[in-house]
């Protein structure tokens, strides 16, 4: 991937990258950022970046709208019978030892 | 629900029973069908009923219940040393499938047209490296701390494994949508 904003060197000016981060050290925490995994002064960088990079803002729209959808669509409750049985099979644990 | 009885019992129901959607959903992921998925749940449960004085009050309680279950699982039902090796698709993950929809689609509206089961189904497809990982965190939330803790991982690998994982998942949920003409 080419990097948008480069560390020191912006359009052939000495400029650094918004929060810091270039495209390439974005894209490497993004998941990290999503998941909440980064300590606050990362957390600002990216963020940061993200506001003003027209190049990784729509990748990290994608990949959030990406986990919410994974998130959303997989889970499912336990169904009634197994929850029925289980607490059976618990009081029948507790009799019986 | 019954709520009286001994201290032990009470104890449980309240710390560990609510926990058992995760169990179920954990289960499902991990045998791929609902009646191996109910027998994994029951014999975890019934194991930390038994091991129930071992936990610790106020510690992780869904951590403990979730690394259970794996150990029982690769005990009693592990069949994944018979599905092929992840290694064969080592290049796919390389390319995001931003890449090829940024055009028409930035936003991933696609993803919404493709139906449940599919879903489920290319998740049950993930090599259960990549598979578990991806359950624990996408669907369950869990912190990569909690998941090395349970997997028994570096950090490091949880994090390279969502990564593989997520990327494999996306690509097949974007083939889908290719075949069915949901996207160009």
């Amino acid at each position: 991937m080419t990097a948008f904003w480069k560390l020191g060197n912006w359009m052939g000016k000495a400029m650094p990258p918004p929060g810091g981060i270039d495209c390439c050290g974005v894209m490497q925490q993004l998941y990290e950022y999503i998941d909440g995994e980064l300590d606050e002064e990362s957390v600002e960088k990216v963020r940061q970046h993200l506001d003003k990079c027209k190049r990784c803002y729509p990748r990290y729209n994608f990949e959030r709208a990406f986990m919410r959808f994974v998130g959303d669509q997989a889970r499912v409750a336990a169904p009634p019978e197994l929850r029925r049985k289980i607490f059976a099979s618990i009081l029948e644990e507790e009799s019986e030892s | 629900m019954a709520t009286d009885g001994s201290p032990k019992r009470q104890q449980f129901e309240s710390e560990a029973l609510v926990h058992l959607d995760t169990l179920y959903n954990v289960a499902l992921r991990l045998c791929g069908n609902a009646s191996d998925a109910e027998d994994l749940v029951q014999d975890t449960v019934t194991k930390a009923f038994r091991a129930w004085d071992k936990y610790e009050p106020g510690t992780n309680c869904r951590a403990w219940l979730v690394t259970i279950m794996r150990n029982t699982f690769i005990n009693k039902f592990r069949r994944e040393s018979r599905r092929p090796s992840a290694v064969q698709f080592d290049t796919i993950e390389d390319v995001s499938v931003f890449e090829s929809v940024q055009d028409q689609d930035p936003e991933g509206s696609f993803f919404h047209s493709v139906v449940d089961d599919e879903v489920k189904r290319a998740i049950q497809d993930l090599p259960e490296e990549f598979r578990i990982p991806v359950v624990l965190s996408d669907v369950e939330g869990m912190s990569y701390a909690e998941i090395a803790n349970i997997l028994d991982l570096p950090v490091g690998t949880v994090k390279s494994r969502l990564f593989r994982g997520r990327r494999r998942l996306q690509q097949r949920l974007y083939e889908y949508a290719l075949e069915m003409g949901y996207i160009r």
